[in-house]
């Protein structure tokens, strides 16, 4: 049989004070609509009673500063009224910041730069971005600028390094075949002699070994660091210049008279030589005074040049005799080996400067060091190759490329941001800042108080 | 809510919106060393995304003052559904895809919660209302489902009660049906009704029985999980077993104890329906009021510093 209902059965079924009585559902949304935010705000007071400003802080702060965390108004100066911006003078109360440039046309604030409450990296890591607005597209009223005026990113729009565009040419004074140096040579006592790249290049600060083609006053000696060209934080960044008595002396000796076995020049200006050899000859026909009026005789001469055998009348003109000799030996062929020498203004010729390039990219900055686990050939592909002194070796930046990328680290690859190899800041005018604060106030002790700045 | 066609120049609007947003952003990211939400765009984001938030959050109030003529209920629906979504991605540009410090990425992760839910709710709210009419025609007024149990329970006892008082031969408690059936069966009024039956002391017995011990508890108790007839296959089963061991003529009662049960089942099944239609809102608005509140602190503590 059907269930029947009858309207008046189904009418019955509706409890019709049925919305007098509470829902269970509208009531805990009720009481957890009043909890939950109650509870927010008693964690956001704990918060405050606990670490001062921290809990409105919008990041961590970078690793340097994170000390500061609790110290918001180090920063954060107050203005006037109600709100605490930071301003640059609150940087520059702890640090110093040289200008980019003399004549630069706006000097950016800190903070566009150095993006604080961005978690524990180091503010110097800045973006691209905060370089490429100017660089990407320069405009300087400086006509001379030394500096290409679009540069971009570095394996983007990054120009070529100078050092090596085409037909850019090392202009040092001396004379070196590069590729004959990294061939198997005849040394010393008919040995054979296989150069490696360190024994002639070595970081200018850091490396204390002996030098194995030293001369012998020298051969203990050290590379010390050129001031002049390096900084200390940078010990062996870059390659010093080589020295002949560390680099050459070994093979290339400056003897000048049989007279003399194991004697050599001293490898210095024109004058000193010519000082030495008077000097050296004077007290050798002092001891020897036997010797004055004897003719001698030129072994293996060119018959072009057959020197005529003079007799000295007495020691002084022996001694002229001598000294023009060897002289005539050293300027002619020893000294020419690698100089240069041009006429001069006396008897004495001039010695064409060096002119040892030390620093290639003198706007960038690069370590050797950090580099070190390299061999030298994988990115001075040219060395080995290189016959003309005038030839650079320096990589491209393609060699550069390989590894540095702008996408950094986060994508596997060496840094690549500008700041890996360029400093806004020209750091030397760097000037001493005096510390203002104290302990208590950096560790916002209370009643510490601020100093004004 | 169905998000029908009806929503489409929301959908429309909150897309473009959307893209509006993103292309300003993506230059204005790439240009600045640290996106953030202390910059001039930062600040439209941030500013617009909270807006976009009370907004949402006064679709409470609306619905306490229903009678205030501040545009359509639906309207409002709509607007909190896609202004409330669009905030979501614009306090995300403002804070440039970081949560920042203790405050702000509590918030943040509050908000995801209350972003979340509301994904959710809507879902819901689009395809259960569909389920909850194809699966539950015997539906009716949540509140209502403890009363009509009650007179589920009142009006099966009623049925089994009749049913044995004639099987035991009291007449006097015959229902009009059964003294139909009795005389359908040709018997006189002279007879009794229970001879009309066919009286029978067993099939009372276990009518009764089955009643107490399986049917009553059932009906009782609210959501009854475990229990037999809960399952709708096991019911079944019992039913159909009951219908051979007790005579034909009992089994229309059979038949509306069963109809019973199923009404009682469905309740039970809208019951979770509405839990999972609702429930959601528990999440949702509590934490909603505690974004808000905490995206308040934020403002005035962000514009300080």
């Amino acid at each position: 049989m059907q269930r029947i209902r009858t309207t008046k059965e189904r009418a019955r079924r509706i409890d019709l004070m049925y919305f007098a009585r509470p829902h269970w559902l509208r009531q805990w949304r009720f009481w957890l609509s009043c909890a939950i935010p109650l509870l927010a705000l008693g964690w956001l007071f704990t918060m405050h009673a606990q670490g001062g400003q921290r809990a409105f802080s919008s990041g961590p702060l970078s690793r340097s500063h994170a000390v500061f965390t609790r110290q918001c108004e180090l920063c954060h100066l107050r203005q006037a009224g109600y709100f605490q911006s930071v301003a640059d003078k609150a940087c520059l109360s702890c640090h110093d910041a040289p200008p980019h440039q003399a004549s630069q046309a706006f000097t950016p604030a800190c903070s566009s730069c150095h993006v604080e409450h961005k978690g524990a990296l180091l503010l110097t890591t800045t973006a691209d971005v905060v370089c490429t607005p100017c660089h990407a597209d320069l405009h300087s009223s400086n006509a001379n600028l030394q500096i290409a005026r679009a540069i971009g990113r570095f394996d983007g729009d990054h120009p070529e390094f100078s050092a090596s565009r085409e037909g850019v040419r090392d202009i040092g004074g001396i004379k070196l075949n590069h590729s004959l140096h990294m061939q198997s040579l005849l040394g010393l006592n008919h040995t054979r002699v296989q150069l490696a790249c360190d024994d002639c290049h070595r970081g200018a600060g850091g490396d204390r070994e002996s030098w194995p083609y030293a001369g012998v006053q020298s051969r203990a000696g050290s590379a010390a660091p050129d001031a002049a060209t390096v900084r200390l934080s940078h010990g062996t960044a870059y390659m010093a210049p080589p020295r002949f008595v560390e680099n050459c002396a070994g093979c290339h000796l400056l003897d000048f008279d049989k007279r003399f076995a194991q004697e050599q020049v001293p490898h210095d200006k024109p004058e000193i030589v010519h000082a030495f050899l008077e000097k050296r000859f004077s007290e050798y026909i002092a001891a020897h005074p036997g010797e004055i009026h004897e003719a001698i005789r030129f072994d293996r001469q060119i018959p072009e040049r057959l020197a005529v055998v003079r007799v000295a009348r007495d020691a002084r003109e022996w001694v002229g005799f001598r000294v023009e000799e060897t002289e005539d030996l050293l300027w002619r062929k020893t000294c020419k080996e690698c100089h240069t020498l041009l006429g001069g203004t006396g008897a004495l010729p001039e010695i064409a400067k060096s002119n040892i390039t030390t620093r290639w990219m003198p706007h960038a900055e690069f370590s050797h060091d950090s580099h070190r686990m390299m061999t030298c050939e994988s990115c001075h592909t040219k060395a080995t190759s290189s016959h003309e002194t005038a030839d650079i070796l320096l990589p491209g930046i393609k060699t550069c490329r390989g590894c540095h990328r702008a996408q950094g680290p986060a994508k596997e690859f060496a840094e690549g941001r500008c700041f890996e190899c360029h400093e806004y800041h020209n750091w030397k005018n760097e000037q001493r800042v005096k510390g203002k604060y104290d302990l208590r106030q950096l560790r916002g002790e209370s009643g510490a108080g601020m100093p004004s700045r | 809510m169905r998000i029908d066609r009806t929503h489409r120049s929301w959908f429309i609007g909150s897309v473009v919106a959307l893209g509006v947003a993103t292309a300003i952003y993506v230059p204005y990211a790439m240009r600045t060393p640290g996106p953030s939400g202390s910059s001039a765009i930062g600040l439209i984001y941030g500013s617009v995304g909270f807006g976009f938030m009370i907004f949402a959050g006064l679709l409470g109030l609306r619905k306490k003052f229903p009678v205030w003529r501040i545009g359509r209920a639906q309207t409002w629906m709509r607007a909190h559904l896609w202004l409330g979504f669009l905030s979501y991605p614009l306090i995300l540009l403002h804070g440039a895809f970081h949560f920042g410090g203790p405050l702000t990425r509590v918030m943040m992760w509050i908000f995801t919660v209350v972003f979340g839910s509301g994904i959710l709710g809507a879902a819901i709210q689009h395809f259960m209302p569909r389920m909850h009419t194809t699966q539950l025609p015997m539906e009716t007024i949540y509140e209502q489902i403890d009363h009509v149990r009650d007179q589920l329970a009142t009006e099966a006892g009623r049925l089994v009660d009749s049913a044995c008082d004639a099987l035991d031969g009291e007449l006097s408690r015959a229902s009009v049906g059964q003294l139909a059936a009795a005389a359908s069966a040709g018997t006189d009024w002279d007879v009794t009704v229970a001879d009309g039956l066919g009286f029978n002391e067993p099939a009372s017995r276990q009518l009764r029985d089955f009643f107490l011990h399986q049917t009553l508890p059932y009906l009782e108790q609210a959501g009854a999980r475990g229990m037999a007839l809960a399952d709708s296959m096991r019911a079944h089963r019992m039913f159909q077993q009951l219908r051979i061991l007790l005579p034909a003529s009992l089994h229309s009662t059979i038949a509306d104890i069963e109809t019973i049960c199923e009404e009682k089942r469905q309740l039970d099944q809208q019951r979770k329906y509405h839990l999972v239609l609702h429930g959601w809102l528990l999440v949702h608005i509590p934490l909603s009021y505690a974004v808000l509140l905490l995206g308040a602190v934020h403002a005035v503590m962000a514009l300080r510093y």
